[in-house]
């Protein structure tokens, strides 16, 4: 479980996230949605201590996450960016197995997990000793995703991980990743600002705005009880059928 | 136990080798060829002795000599008086030597030669005119004067002679040295300011105006030491008393500079002549020159290189990682940036002497910004998501720098390395001037003479050397730089 507590970030005098109360489940997958800006990827990052809160804190299952354990912590976590973030300088094996190479596990286990992975995530082998460059955008999708997989963590976070592939690519990569995470059964976070793309992936919806939790439930609760007229709206643009408020 | 009593012995009879005493000379002939003739007497009676020639003026020698670095080295009283006491007074040569003995230096007595200004004409118009002594110019109110620009200014110059002579002339004109004798054999100007041991005094047949009046002040040419030197070594040098009039230096410094004939055998064949010695020139041939000259230049280049790298990258990653530090480290590396090199090596000279030393601290102080500056730039660069998706990979700060941002930075991180490498091969060629030796020392000697061909044996293999630093690293960067 992730619980944030009264969290509230600011960053050069703009409020990215205020007073967010949030707690994501286990073995299910949350989407976090909201319009550019609304403070969806600064959640993620204070999970994975790229930001701190400047109020309230932030706990991963029983631990607050602290400086002192940060880095501990992050082996529990995999992360995966829109830009995939892999190292230009390392072939996709040697981004996969960085930080289980720097945290010594025995090379037959990091075979054995590269292996596994790549089946699971479908990814040829032979593309391993490729560079990233080397690669097509769906494919580094892929290798970023073994890679937060390598240490088999416990929560998996990504920030638009389909965001900058082109529909065909994404719409198959959409179905493998919920295959995925069904199979994990991992506490998988994901933002994005598609609601369909939300709904199609996730078991509970957040919906943000300005740095608040505006509603919080699955589809269908924001879709038959939209809080406000802001989640009305947002569900409007992205071409959902919303019942008429009741005048 | 007889035998190793008789090992002990043996080696104790072995006197301690007496120190090698190092004679040092001016960038200019005159000073080399005398560093030159010291050097083979000192030789012939069997002191062990080298010459350091070609130092980078006064100051550079005369603080080399109190330092140790040098032991000896050819100088003028005028100098003495005018640059190095210049703060004290010291009119009587009485005052001069107490002035050298607080010093604990020693001077040898005058060679015999006063290498001051003097008035010279072409022989034929002086004779024509019958003009001798500069007293006989008084009468000769149209003669034309050429002089030196720092002549014209020098209260030791025009303004002071014209009152001690009474001058009339008011064709008076500023140009530059070298051009004054071609003006002189073009006729073009009668009179001109020169040195009493110029080479070309002899070159354009002129002849030195006789100073009656004794206006110009005594340049006695004479030997000055450190006041360690063995007895043996300054009874050497004083063999030299009296022995090289005005006329004998200005045919030496002729045959060095206008013949090209070596400095080492002009200096052998005066003492062979003069002195009956029996001394050998040894002239190094031009391939062993080269070799030489390289590993010297190598030497300087490589080593302050290699400091400059272990410091520089790792305080380019302290600047990066603390901006506010870093901010004063990149100002500071500018500030040394901006010092001249020459300025910046004779800085050093008080505190490091003369020759390697000095020479690689300079070379290495002014690599140090080329690669800060692209250590942090390039650490600066790396997007942020790669660095928070090394971050959060939960990579200890040590790793993420060591496995991500090195690796990307490397690119920079060795063009800063390549600029300042190419940089310091060129630079090198100043380290001549401070007896460090590499390829600068050709181009100074070839300067000196005037000699195309000894200004390009270092100036062309100094240019390679930057070609092939810049073709090594850039190989290096192919083989070992991946990444996009």
């Amino acid at each position: 479980m992730i619980a944030f507590e009264n969290v509230t970030h600011e960053y050069e005098h703009a409020v990215a996230v205020r007073d967010v109360t949030l707690r994501i489940a286990d073995r299910a997958t949350t989407a976090l949605i909201g319009p550019s800006g609304c403070g969806k990827s600064t959640l993620l990052k204070l999970i994975v201590g790229l930001v701190w809160p400047t109020q309230g804190r932030v706990r991963l299952g029983n631990d607050e996450i602290t400086p002192a354990n940060v880095e501990a912590l992050r082996h529990r976590i995999g992360y995966v960016i829109q830009s995939g973030g892999l190292f230009p300088h390392l072939s996709a094996r040697d981004n996969v197995t960085l930080a289980a190479r720097h945290l010594q596990k025995p090379t037959t286990w990091i075979q054995q997990r590269v292996a596994e992975l790549g089946e699971l995530v479908q990814l040829p082998h032979e593309l391993l000793t490729r560079f990233p460059g080397d690669l097509s955008g769906g494919q580094r999708q892929r290798v970023s995703l073994m890679r937060a997989l390598m240490l088999d963590p416990d929560f998996l976070l990504l920030d638009e991980p389909l965001g900058a592939l082109d529909p065909m690519v994404r719409h198959g990569l959409q179905d493998d990743l919920r295959a995925l995470f069904a199979r994990l059964g991992k506490c998988v976070v994901l933002v994005t600002h598609d609601l369909a793309e939300a709904a199609f992936f996730a078991n509970r919806i957040v919906l943000m705005r300005e740095g608040e939790v505006v509603q919080e439930g699955s589809f269908d609760d924001l879709r038959s009880h939209p809080a406000d007229d802001f989640v009305r709206e947002f569900l409007r643009a992205q071409r959902v059928l919303v019942p008429a408020a009741h005048e | 136990m007889s035998k190793v009593l008789a090992i002990l012995a043996a080696l104790f009879c072995i006197h301690p080798v007496a120190a090698e005493i190092v004679v040092g000379s001016k960038v200019f002939t005159e000073s080399v060829i005398l560093g030159e003739i010291a050097v083979q007497l000192l030789t012939e009676q069997r002191i062990d002795a080298r010459h350091q020639r070609e130092l980078g003026g006064t100051t550079v020698l005369w603080s080399g000599l109190l330092r140790g670095d040098i032991d000896c080295y050819p100088e003028y009283t005028g100098t003495l008086r005018a640059e190095i006491f210049a703060r004290v007074s010291v009119t009587t040569d009485q005052e001069l030597s107490r002035a050298l003995a607080q010093q604990r230096v020693w001077a040898s007595q005058p060679l015999g030669f006063n290498n001051t200004y003097v008035l010279g004409m072409r022989r034929d118009v002086a004779q024509q005119r019958s003009i001798a002594k500069l007293s006989d110019l008084a009468a000769q109110p149209e003669l034309r004067l050429g002089f030196s620009n720092e002549f014209i200014d020098r209260g030791d110059g025009w303004p002071g002679l014209k009152r001690a002579y009474r001058l009339p002339q008011t064709d008076v004109r500023g140009m530059a040295h070298d051009l004054a004798y071609r003006a002189l054999a073009a006729q073009s100007i009668d009179v001109t300011d020169l040195y009493s041991t110029d080479a070309e005094i002899a070159y354009y047949d002129l002849i030195a105006l006789e100073d009656d009046r004794a206006f110009f002040p005594s340049y006695e040419a004479l030997f000055i030491c450190r006041d360690d030197v063995s007895d043996e070594a300054k009874q050497a040098l004083n063999r030299l008393a009296g022995s090289i009039d005005a006329s004998t230096m200005a045919k030496m410094n002729a045959r060095a500079k206008l013949d090209h004939v070596a400095e080492a055998q002009v200096a052998a064949d005066f003492a062979q002549r003069t002195l009956r010695s029996t001394t050998q020139a040894q002239v190094d041939s031009r391939a062993s020159r080269i070799v030489q000259r390289t590993l010297e230049h190598l030497a300087m280049v490589g080593i302050s290189l290699a400091m400059a790298v272990l410091l520089a990258v790792p305080l380019g990653v302290l600047a990066y990682r603390a901006p506010r530090f870093g901010r004063v480290v990149l100002a500071v590396a500018d500030v040394l940036q901006t010092i001249p090199a020459l300025a910046l090596l004779v800085f050093l000279i008080p505190w490091l002497g003369i020759g390697y030393a000095p020479a690689i601290v300079a070379l290495f102080l002014y690599s140090l910004l080329p690669i800060l500056r692209n250590t942090h730039a390039g650490l600066a660069d790396i997007p942020r998501d790669l660095r928070e998706s090394a971050t959060a990979l939960g990579l200890s700060r040590f790793a993420q720098l060591r496995f991500v941002e090195l690796p990307l930075a490397a690119r920079s991180v060795l063009a800063g390395i390549k600029t300042a490498a190419v940089i310091n091969v060129g630079t090198a060629t100043l380290g001549a001037l401070i007896g460090a030796g590499g390829y600068g020392q050709p181009i100074l000697t070839g300067i000196r003479l005037d000699d195309l061909g000894l200004i390009l044996e270092g100036a062309v293999p100094a240019a390679l050397l930057a070609l092939v630093a810049q073709g090594a690293f850039s190989a290096i960067e192919s083989r070992w730089v991946k990444a996009k």
